[in-house]
């Protein structure tokens, strides 16, 4: 019995050491070609429903249950939200900071001016920052990726 | 009755090998079912620094520098980024500094995992995926196996045929009685 418990904990020990430097997340990425954010946002139309690959760096996390990311673009002042089902897949708040390759569907979200207040409040309540409702005077259409996987390089 | 002795044989021996996980899935059960009231993954400490000016001629490299100099951060920067025209966001291990060129505040949001309730979580929300689903699927059929198998340990007025048997009715009616109340009306 000992010799079994011993065996176990030696392969658990070597698969541990052989544990690759990028963490995938997910789904395998399929997509060879990259997309920028900036040509999503150019014309988003032309995306909405389609699977893309994206890289960016991690601006937030979901504090909680690690169910979005906020992706940088390739241009100032731009970013993506990468949304995936809850408990599907699970990004660490260490990964803030660290770049990745995103792949998802784009999704239109068109929201009336009291989704999204009480979007931007949910948001707020979930990393534990201020909200001023004020700020939002009128409905908006976001734009995000429905992820399906990634890989965040170290 | 060799069966029954069996059953505790094997309820005992499946019972050792469960034990450890339980006691994990216990300790992540508590701390995500509370998720509403506080973060069950980490302590995150936020420290807001209010700065008497900021530069407005500096680029962002400049200015990284001149911010991380202002708090007295030392560590390598990971990364920096502008999301809007009045915010610049720098990154360093386990810090997240967030400047408003408009208010000059700097937001530092420290994060720190929460030793071994961090670790249950990613295993009983099954973070790893891979060969983990496996494992706790096995775990889940040990579980039902010593819930099924402890009904017939023993035999007698204690056992399932007496007050075994009402223990398990009520034990069965707290779930419908929460079902009928929350899900149903």
């Amino acid at each position: 019995m000992k010799k079994l418990i011993l065996s176990v904990l030696v392969i658990f020990l070597m698969a541990n050491v052989v544990s690759a430097k990028d963490k995938k997340y997910g789904a395998t990425l399929t997509l060879k070609e990259k997309t920028k954010i900036s040509d999503i946002y150019a014309n988003p139309q032309k995306y909405v429903g389609k699977k893309v690959l994206v890289e960016g760096m991690l601006l937030d996390v979901c504090a909680k249950r690690g169910c979005w990311v906020e992706l940088s673009s390739d241009k100032e002042f731009q970013k993506i939200r990468v949304k995936v089902n809850d408990g599907e897949i699970i990004f660490p708040m260490e990964a803030k900071g660290k770049t990745g390759l995103f792949e998802g569907m784009i999704q239109e979200i068109k929201l009336t001016k009291e989704q999204a207040i009480e979007r931007a409040e949910h948001h707020a309540e979930e990393q534990g920052t201020k909200f001023d409702p004020s700020t939002i005077t009128e409905g908006t259409t976001l734009y995000q990726i429905k992820g399906l996987g990634a890989v965040i390089k170290d | 009755m060799k069966w029954r002795k069996w059953l505790r044989i094997l309820h005992r021996d499946i019972g050792y090998l469960a034990t450890a996980l339980t006691v994990i899935y216990a300790i992540s059960g508590v701390a995500v079912n509370h998720v509403g009231d506080w973060n069950p993954n980490y302590r995150i400490e936020k420290v807001i620094i209010e700065l008497d000016s900021i530069p407005s001629n500096y680029e962002k490299e400049e200015m990284v520098k001149y911010i991380l100099s202002e708090i007295g951060e030392t560590r390598e920067v990971k990364n920096s980024f502008r999301p809007d025209p009045n915010r610049l966001d720098i990154f360093v291990e386990g810090n997240t500094i967030t400047v408003n060129y408009e208010t000059c505040e700097v937001t530092q949001e420290k994060v720190v995992p929460r030793p071994i309730i961090r670790e249950t979580n990613f295993l009983h929300l099954n973070a790893p995926k891979k060969v983990w689903t496996y494992v706790a699927d096995l775990f889940a059929v040990a579980l039902a196996f010593l819930a099924i198998s402890g009904l017939f340990m023993i035999k007698g007025k204690n056992g399932i045929t007496g007050r075994g048997a009402w223990l398990t009715a009520l034990g069965l009616i707290i779930p419908i009685v929460f079902l009928l109340l929350y899900y149903y009306y």
